[in-house]
């Protein structure tokens, strides 16, 4: 059995006397898509946080291909190349084009001649379906080609692991969908995802694992079948059953 | 003195409002910028000193500050009435060029330097790639605000006697008796001065404005 | 602009004991000899004492005056033109050799420069709008107007001595102007009574101004007028006032006043 790509053990966060969550455990490995789910302001976006470095855990440690993270000396900047975070509000570079925003890291953080960057961007540009709005601006993308964009520029960096806080939270309804498949097509690809967001359908349907998180603990964790059809806690029966019927009707809206 | 005459003679005080403005405000922008980015990204002690630099230069009248340059200061260094007046005006300018700039820094932060540093850039090259290209388009209309109050401010510097365009509307009014007419050709060239400054901006503002969808 | 002066003037002093103030042990005279020139300030928006004339030029009684001692000290002139409250921090601060813009003796500037002997004596007056009804008979009887007057004056100061300090005059009646055609300007409107100013200067406004005249004119904070030096430079002193002497002497000063205050 390979080791997991991803390690995280013994996770605590805290700011001062809050506690937003303590001695979480979760092992991800290559290929895997984890969806987390949990009511909001659980700790779920602060998880992916303390993976890519944007937060530093109080307690615990973190192990990302063999490598420990979260140790004194790391470089944050050299992880943060490995690992791609796509945002709710999208948080594209406002002053650059799409092909701009993609090219960024590719010039400045690897090194990359123009030309390679360019080449490199279009091919993400176009793996997400946005390779004719290349020149155009954040302010002239809708929001799902803005996420589009967004995860391209994630893409670039050949991250080895995704994570994707509630990318589609701030988006209208029938923008879900283009960035779903997106993000769907990226998982088949064998891509190792961590994705917070209360899209059932894409849970269900994508995930080889989902999380249920609440009051900063792991309530359970399992197959989307075992979730969904046979939760083992009465608590996650009900988070469920309020979601999909909020979801549900959301989808219908959507048709 | 005919009509050309007057107005020639209040007119030609105009170099001296260029010269000091075109020095007190560069100097005024090249100092704010070194402190806001210190400022918002030094540390808190350097934000702490710098909010008492911006509260004292701010604080004072201008022309207190060019008394003090002209007539104490330069008793060990013999500085001209218009370079004493161009640098004091210089240093309180870059007081409130420094906040416009903080502020404009404060405006893009955050979320942007977020998403930058989570592409790998370090927080120098998110600073210079990212959050100052974008704080440069919101720190044109209040710095064009700025650079019409120097434009203005600049008459100051007649309390040292540099013949500016005030100092020289105030002489010949005097000693024609022709006060308005004095006032109004001043009042005339200033509002010149600005009118084309505040709009040259605006040019560059349209011209550097990212596009977006109305 | 007044309390501006007195910040200004304590800075000054300041400054002067930071610098480790050795005032140059030798005289600015030798100075003005060795270079043969001598800079001279003066506030040229005071007719007929300076002002401008036709060409762009200052001229005036005290700017003629000032030549003619330049010429007699065998040294070029050079003049700076600047609002009349700098000049004398001006001339504390070395930045003017000395000055000559109808300046009254007056205790506080004695402090922190010197007076030549008077070259001339000036009056004040009083000045009063068409719409006047009052009576003045005695200077004391402005107290129960609204009074305005140039800031940093000597008028200024007479009146607060006299008029304000002792309750006479309330401090809301007393309207202080950075420049005499300003408060010329009030008087006209009506927002002040009486303006109290230099007699000789006064007349040109009210020359030009029929709307005005002057009702009462006598040496009451004015009288001498005098060229400020740099304080405790006796040499200096002793040659300007010798000069002074010598233009009285010989009618030069008297020619002078013909040209410029007859009317």
């Amino acid at each position: 059995m390979p080791k997991p790509i991803l390690t995280i053990k013994n996770l605590t966060k805290k700011y001062g006397e809050n506690v937003i969550f303590q001695h979480l455990d979760l092992d991800v490995n290559e290929g895997d898509t984890i969806v987390i789910i949990g009511p909001s302001g659980t700790g779920k976006s602060t998880l992916l946080r303390c993976v890519n470095l944007l937060t530093r855990p109080n307690e615990g440690q973190i192990w990302l291909d063999d490598e420990e993270i979260t140790a004194k000396g790391a470089d944050e900047d050299q992880v943060r190349q490995h690992v791609g975070m796509v945002f709710q509000n999208f948080l594209l570079f406002n002053h650059l084009t799409a092909l701009g925003n993609v090219k960024l890291g590719l010039t400045k953080v690897k090194h990359m001649s123009d030309a390679q960057a360019t080449e490199k961007a279009m091919h993400e540009l176009t793996r997400v379906g946005l390779a004719d709005r290349a020149n155009h601006y954040p302010g002239q993308l809708s929001g799902g080609q803005q996420q589009r964009v967004g995860i391209a520029r994630a893409l670039a960096m050949d991250p080895r692991v995704m994570l994707f806080d509630e990318p589609t939270s701030a988006l209208d309804p029938e923008l879900i969908g283009e960035v779903l498949e997106v993000m769907r097509q990226l998982a088949l690809d064998g891509m190792t995802m961590l994705v917070v967001t209360h899209e059932m359908g894409f849970a269900r349907e994508v995930a080889d694992r989902i999380i249920f998180m609440e009051k900063g603990y792991i309530v359970e964790e399992g197959s989307p079948d075992e979730m969904f059809n046979h939760p083992k806690f009465p608590r996650t029966r009900e988070f469920l059953w309020k979601i999909t019927e909020l979801y549900g009707k959301k989808e219908k809206d959507a048709e | 003195m005919d009509l050309g005459q007057f107005v020639s003679y209040i007119a030609s005080g105009t170099v001296y409002t260029v010269g000091v403005t075109l020095i007190s405000l560069p100097a005024g922008l090249l100092i704010g910028i070194i402190l806001a980015l210190l400022y918002v990204y030094g540390g808190k002690t350097a934000a702490r000193v710098l909010n008492l630099y911006s509260t004292i230069f701010r604080g004072i009248p201008p022309v207190v500050l060019l008394f003090i340059l002209f007539f104490a200061v330069s008793k060990g260094i013999n500085l001209s009435a218009f370079w004493a007046g161009s640098l004091s005006l210089g240093v309180v300018s870059s007081a409130y060029q420094m906040e416009i700039v903080r502020g404009a820094l404060l405006s893009v932060s955050g979320d942007q330097m977020m998403a930058a540093r989570a592409v790998g850039l370090s927080r120098l090259q998110a600073i210079r790639y990212v959050v100052i290209p974008q704080a440069i388009r919101l720190a044109i209309p209040p710095w064009s605000n700025e650079a019409a109050i120097i434009i203005k401010d600049s008459s100051l510097v007649y309390a040292l006697g540099v013949p500016e365009i005030l100092r020289r509307a105030q002489l010949i009014g005097a000693s024609s008796q022709k006060y308005l007419p004095a006032y109004i050709s001043a009042a005339i060239i200033y509002f010149l001065l600005v009118f084309i400054t505040t709009h040259l901006l605006t040019l560059l503002e349209k011209k550097l404005a990212i596009p977006s969808n109305p | 602009m007044r309390k501006h002066f007195l910040l200004v003037v304590a800075l000054v002093l300041v400054a002067a004991m930071l610098v480790g103030c050795t005032s140059e042990s030798s005289s600015l005279l030798n100075k003005i000899q060795e270079n043969k020139k001598v800079i001279v300030g003066t506030s040229a928006d005071y007719p007929p004492y300076e002002y401008l004339d036709e060409a762009g030029g200052i001229t005036g009684f005290d700017v003629e005056l000032m030549a003619e001692i330049a010429n007699r000290m065998g040294v070029e002139l050079e003049w700076v033109d600047m609002p009349f409250d700098s000049l004398v921090a001006a001339v504390s601060s070395g930045k003017l050799d000395m000055s000559i813009s109808c300046f009254n003796y007056d205790e506080e500037r004695d402090k922190t420069v010197d007076f030549s002997e008077a070259y001339y004596t000036t009056e004040d007056a009083f000045v009063v709008g068409s719409a006047f009804t009052g009576t003045i008979t005695v200077p004391e009887d402005i107290a129960n107007y609204k009074v305005g007057v140039q800031s940093g004056t000597v008028q200024d100061g007479w009146l607060t001595d006299n008029l304000v300090t002792p309750g006479l005059l309330p401090e809301a009646n007393l309207s202080r102007y950075e420049r005499v055609d300003q408060a010329a300007l009030d008087l006209a409107n009506g927002r002040i009574d009486v303006l109290m100013a230099d007699y000789v200067p006064v007349q040109a406004l009210v020359a030009q101004n029929p709307d005005l005249q002057v009702v009462f004119h006598a040496e009451l904070s004015t009288g001498p007028i005098n060229i400020v030096l740099p304080d405790g430079d006796t040499e200096l002193k002793a040659e300007i006032d010798r000069i002074i002497k010598e233009l009285q002497a010989d009618g030069f000063i008297d020619q002078l006043a013909v040209k410029y205050f007859s009317e």
